[in-house]
């Protein structure tokens, strides 16, 4: 006999179920037409991808939720629930397909292992998985989930969603029960469940399995009406803005046209582009960018769940018309909290539905910096330094050249052309500790045989700390004056040693026309020794923890050169802090805040450098002069310069030639 | 030949260190030009006065009383000077650079269609021509001027000049002279003075000064320099990047718009040396200088020089101070 | 109320001691690369000016004696927020002394029209006088208070906190008057807004030549100078610093300590 069973046995009316449903339906399409009218409000937007790749994120990322799954139990707890409910749903329609289509699923082999096994399986899965989020939202109370406060909604979602599963499983006990499913040992949670309802009669049963089977639908149906309506909503807004990603790596950001426009930055919530205000519907408030958060894990009122939650919020209220008596920015978006921002870049990182709070902070920092010009003193200071003197640093400081006094490092305008520019950057010409880093690689350059030239007092800054504090006209300036000097030379190639300069000349001049290969020097270097052009001869015994400087690593995705450096270099020792890689801390120093005096909460290089004398190392080694900077202050701070200094790695490898 | 007059203000019977100095560079210029120094006391006056400037080296003591003198009031002071000079027929007027000389040298020059140059470091004279010497472009240069017409009214900056040597015995004239001033002159007037507490001693006077720069990046560690100012039984000053943050109030500022020090030590902690605060601090016979940059500006001025954090290197300087000036 | 500000546009002064350098026959800094800038004070004294604005209304003018250049400071200054812009600018008026500069000044601002305060800088950013807010006072006969770093109008007039020695003064003076302005926390130049820089930039500067004005032969006259200037020097350093040495800040400290009482200095 064909393993089977009858549809809707037991539900002679079962045609009812649609004509049921249409209210349901109506009240879901409403609440879809209602997002999208909200979305709507936004300003259109310039570059959507292609369908493919569309497709592809929404394989990889709503489907396979492979960024979901990077925190395993948390992971595996929202994969049960969502693909639990998603062959649930989807073995409903198999039922369909048979009744209507004529299509035998409800037979045989295929209706043994995935209609009845594999489905309860996920069933159970999902009722697991229902509880364990339950649990850990209001028993465990796990923080990131309540904090900067509750989300509203996750108790009817949870709730409802367990009942409908529940209800479920109740109905198919009653089948099984009252019919004496030959086959329903092939159904566990079914089975199991039938055998706590042997004790009603027959009749009970039937009349039971008839009401729970119509309560299931209706339960099922509210589910889906209400999705539009709370946070469930996300099953769709996720899953869309996950196909609209935008497709620029989290380091770059986009330049606006500045002449002519009549207002600067972003002051409105209808002035975010629609993909913006669809990132603030898509969000679930799980808070992963929040742990993440190096301003909020030191006690900043910064958290990018925070900033989006209050955007939607502020999005919601002005749909409904009560959203006009606080300004944006400044009032529903403190100013504290726009200038904590480091643009590290880890909520970037973290987010399942791939939220973007960088560029939505950027942009209201250009409000503040171009259309009202209120933002911090210091940094101020620093912008007048870098229009005036063209780098941000105060004072009386040397000049371009001066840490290259007795190094005899070329110059273009004396050479004329060389293979590769070094770009020098403001950090290593002005900083006393960062011109060490400048000499040593200069020393390695020159052991190496390579050919190369500086601009000295033709480099200007490249303009990345104006466009990180929002101040996009400077930024433009200094980007127009800089490509003009490399021009001039026909500069091709360009070796950095800081990470910033890296990010800005290679993936933000060609924003402007300016196309240039960039090389970090930690790449360089890395290339040399495996060419065999540089021989480290000297061993140098030292255990040191790579810090992965945020522009370098995260942003850019470069982690392997600087370690492969460490791990040629003879003697020294490696050890891996725990935030390492994508998932490095930040220093504290990006996004302009290396000219902010940080005065609430915990500074967040003393944060990172306590990570760094847990894992006890002697050395911490940077690639970038911000970082270095950072560590050289945190060392101090932590009275830790007896155990632990700080160096570059082109430091170490010129100690090692 | 040229008379040098010179202003004293102020109610004390005992010369002032300002004043001394004004004295000392007067009686240079007259001798050098076999010329004679005036000195007009404003301000309600000490029998005793007079005869300690002249024994300083004024030849004349002049005497303006005025009730309308009592207290500073710049437009009582130019209208004054304005006629004290014109009678005492001064080729020079000598002010000290202090708050009050500097607002009215200019307007008595002008009064009196002369000529007018502030912050002077030295004076020097002879058969053809008096020069003046002051600093230019914040202290980079020295610059000197030649008076081309007289009067030429100058501030002199403290502590740039010798003072005048006391000649016991030496002795000259006093005599009042006629003031007229109408109460409509007077057209400003000074509703409160709110006096910052000075501990311990004065910056202006103190042999040893300890000044903190934008480098202390906040007004806590400027304790630490009470403290070592303390210790040492010298004064707090501050760059003006510190006192245009707030992190210490502006009378504490050593600099070209601050004041002018010239102590037997210097300690300049995390100042970089901008034009602006060495205008302030050149004339210390030793300058000790804390900085994390060793191409930082005030090591070219200094004589010894410490590169490291104040955080570091601050507390272990003085516990070793406090140690050896303990025995 | 309506405020003048007069500001000098100078060769930024926050630079490396290599990049100073002097013209050997003009005596002056030679200018080279480096940028222009509004006299610092003037600054403050133009934030002043627009603080005020913000309390009592009214206009500021922004007044400018320099050469056809300085329109970048008038404009600078338009950026910030005044009203209005005027350049005296002159080949004949280049070479001033101090009191011709005031009496330039002193009769553009008879030709705007004398308002109710003019504000200055207290010292100027380049040559370091600090007579020229005094000198346009006498030009004009009006009071004149200086160093001066906040002010405050009520009933017609002024209230200004004047920095002396020991602490300050808070002076009560009628308008007009003329008042120079000394830096402090409450008067840090604002940054300027895009669109007001933008707008600025296509400004057209008035300028004004010495013929506009009715002036006074004997103050601006060659050969008008009160004082003539022999000579500038960079004063050349003889003794190098001594830097302590030692491989630990604190170490150094300590050196420190021991060479001072050795110099018994301590």
């Amino acid at each position: 006999m064909t393993p089977s069973r009858e549809i809707y046995w037991n539900i002679p009316a079962h045609l009812l179920l649609y004509p049921l449903f249409l209210p349901f339906l109506a009240a879901f399409l409403y609440g879809c037409y209602r997002l999208v009218k909200l979305i709507w409000i936004g300003q259109p937007d310039k570059d959507i991808p292609p369908i493919g790749r569309q497709l592809r994120e929404i394989v990889f990322q709503a489907v396979l939720q492979r960024r979901l799954l990077t925190q395993r139990l948390a992971g595996g707890m929202h994969a049960a629930i969502s693909w639990g409910f998603g062959i649930l749903f989807a073995a409903t329609c198999m039922v369909a397909i048979q009744e209507y289509f004529g299509v035998p699923t409800l037979s045989g082999y295929f209706y043994l292992y995935f209609m009845s096994l594999v489905v309860d399986l996920f069933g159970l899965a999902a009722v697991i998985g229902v509880v364990a989020a339950l649990v850990r939202r209001y028993v465990a109370g796990t923080q990131r989930l309540w904090k900067p406060r509750d989300a509203q909604g996750y108790s009817l979602f949870l709730w409802l969603l367990l009942a409908v599963l529940v209800s479920g499983f109740v109905v198919e006990g009653l089948r099984i029960a009252a019919t004496r499913d030959p086959w329903g040992l092939w159904s566990p949670g079914g089975w199991v469940t039938a055998l706590g309802l042997t004790g009603l009669t027959h009749a009970q049963q039937t009349v039971l399995h008839r009401v729970t089977w119509w309560g299931h639908a209706v339960l099922a149906f509210a589910f889906i009406a209400l999705v539009p309506y709370t946070l469930t909503r996300h099953i769709l807004a996720a899953a869309a803005n996950v196909a609209l990603r935008r497709p620029q790596p989290s380091g770059v950001i986009q330049p606006v046209v500045l002449e002519e426009a009549e207002h600067f930055g972003i002051s409105t919530i209808q002035g975010f582009p629609r993909k913006d205000l669809l990132d603030l519907v898509a969000c679930t408030e799980c808070g992963r960018c929040q742990d993440a958060c190096p301003a909020w894990v030191t006690g900043k009122p910064l958290t990018p769940k925070g900033l989006i939650i209050d955007l939607r919020d502020h999005l919601l209220a002005r749909a409904r018309g009560n959203g006009n008596g606080k300004s944006m920015v400044g009032g529903v978006i403190g100013e504290d909290v726009i200038w904590s921002c480091t643009t590290c870049g880890a909520c970037h990182q973290e987010c399942p539905v791939f939220i973007e709070p960088i560029p939505k902070i950027i942009n209201m920092r250009r409000f503040l910096v171009l259309e009202e010009a209120r933002f911090p003193e210091t940094m101020q200071a620093a912008m007048r330094g870098m229009e005036n003197r063209g780098h941000p640093y105060q004072g009386a400081v040397p000049s371009r050249t001066d840490w290259a006094k007795d190094s005899d490092v070329p110059l273009m305008a004396e050479k004329g052309t060389a293979e590769y520019l070094y770009w020098v950057g403001c950090a290593a010409a002005f900083d006393e500790r960062a011109q060490k880093v400048a000499r040593a690689l200069v020393k390695v350059l020159k052991a190496a045989g390579v050919d190369f030239a500086i601009l000295g007092d033709e480099e200007r800054c490249t303009g990345d700390p104006a466009r990180r504090i929002g101040h996009e006209f400077l930024f433009q300036m200094q980007a127009r004056v800089n490509m003009e000097t490399l021009d001039g030379y026909g500069v091709k190639k360009i070796i950095t040693a800081c990470p910033h300069c890296f990010n800005t000349l290679g993936n933000e001049y060609g924003q402007f026309g300016g196309h240039y290969e960039v090389i970090h020097h930690t790449v360089f270097i890395r290339d040399l020794l495996r060419q065999g052009r540089l021989r480290p001869r000297t061993t140098i015994r030292e255990t040191v923890a790579y810090h992965d400087a945020c522009y370098l690593g995260r942003h850019n995705g470069i982690f392997d050169a600087p370690r492969e450096i460490l791990g040629i270099l003879p003697g020294i020792q490696s050890r891996e802090m725990e935030r390492r890689e994508e998932k490095g801390f930040c220093c504290g120093a990006g996004g302009g805040m290396m000219w902010f005096e940080e005065r609430i909460g915990k500074r967040v290089n003393i944060e990172r450098t306590e990570e760094a004398l847990r894992v006890k190392p002697n050395v911490v080694g940077t690639a970038c002069p911000f970082c270095l900077s950072m560590f050289e202050d945190g060392i101090r701070a932590k009275d830790a310069t007896e155990q632990l200094k700080v160096m570059d790695l082109a430091e170490l490898v010129a100690r090692a030639l | 030949m040229v008379d040098v007059l010179v202003l004293v203000n102020g109610q004390a019977d005992v010369p002032s260190q300002n004043t001394l100095e004004l004295l000392g560079a007067a009686r240079r210029l007259a001798d050098a030009t076999r010329g004679k120094v005036k000195a007009v006391v404003l301000e309600g006056s000490q029998s005793g006065l007079g005869a300690a400037l002249c024994a300083y080296g004024a030849d004349q003591v002049l005497r303006a009383e005025h009730p309308f003198l009592k207290e500073y009031q710049s437009d009582a002071y130019v209208a004054t000077l304005d006629q004290v000079a014109s009678q005492a027929g001064a080729q020079v007027i000598l002010l000290a650079d202090d708050a009050r000389g500097k607002e009215v040298a200019p307007r008595l020059a002008h009064r009196l269609n002369g000529g007018v140059v502030t912050e002077v470091m030295g004076i020097a004279g002879d058969g053809s021509a008096v020069l003046f010497q002051r600093q230019m472009y914040g202290g980079r240069t020295i610059a000197t001027f030649a008076a081309r017409r007289f009067p030429i009214v100058a501030t002199l900056k403290p502590r740039a000049v010798e003072p005048a040597i006391e000649q016991a015995g030496r002795s000259g004239e006093e005599a009042p002279v006629a003031v007229v001033l109408d109460a409509p002159l007077l057209r400003t007037r000074v509703v409160e003075k709110v006096t910052e507490e000075v501990r311990g001693v004065k910056l202006e006077n103190a042999k040893v000064v300890v000044s903190g720069g934008r480098g202390l990046k906040g007004p806590e560690p400027f304790k630490q320099l009470e403290e070592l100012a303390q210790l040492l039984k010298g004064a707090v000053g501050a760059s003006r990047a510190a006192t245009d943050a707030g992190w210490i109030p502006a009378s504490r500022q050593v600099g070209q718009t601050g004041k002018s020090v010239s102590p037997d030590l210097y300690i300049a902690v995390g100042i970089s040396g901008a034009t602006q605060h060495l205008a302030g601090m050149t004339g210390s016979k030793t300058i000790v200088a804390i900085n994390t940059d060793p191409d930082a500006p005030i090591f070219k001025v200094a004589h010894l020089g410490v590169v490291g954090d104040f955080k570091a290197v601050l507390p272990k300087f003085i516990e070793k101070c406090r140690e050896l000036t303990q025995d | 109320m309506n405020i003048i500000v007069c500001i000098k546009q100078i060769i930024d002064p926050e630079i490396p001691t290599e990049q100073f350098k002097l013209d050997p026959t003009t005596q002056r800094q030679i200018r080279g690369g480096l940028s222009l800038v509004i006299s610092v004070y003037d600054q403050n004294a133009l934030e002043v000016a627009l603080q005020l604005r913000e309390k009592q209304g009214g206009k500021i003018t922004a007044l400018c004696l320099g050469d056809s250049g300085a329109t970048g400071a008038v404009k600078s200054a338009l950026g910030m927020g005044v009203d209005n812009g005027v350049l005296v600018s002159d080949p004949a008026l280049l070479a001033l002394d101090s009191f011709g500069v005031a009496h330039v000044l002193a009769m553009a601002i008879r030709k705007i029209g004398v308002p109710d305060l003019i504000l200055t800088g207290c010292v100027s950013g380049d040559t370091g006088n600090k007579v020229v807010g005094p000198l346009i006072a006498e030009e004009l006969s009006l009071p004149c208070v200086t160093f001066v770093t906040r002010v405050e109008v009520k009933d017609g007039k002024a209230v200004m906190r004047r920095i002396v020695e020991d602490g300050y003064e808070l002076v009560e003076g009628p308008l007009p008057a003329v008042v120079s302005i000394l830096s402090d926390d409450s008067n840090v130049p604002r940054y300027s807004k895009l669109k007001d820089i933008m707008v600025a930039a296509k400004k057209q500067v008035p300028i004004w030549k010495a013929a506009d004005l009715d002036l006074d032969g004997a103050k601006v006259g060659a050969g008008a100078a009160r004082l003539e200037l022999r000579d500038v020097s960079i004063p050349r350093r003889e003794s190098r610093c001594e830097m302590l040495d030692g491989d630990t800040p604190e170490g150094r400290a300590e050196k420190l300590a021991l060479r001072l009482r050795e110099l018994k200095l301590i």
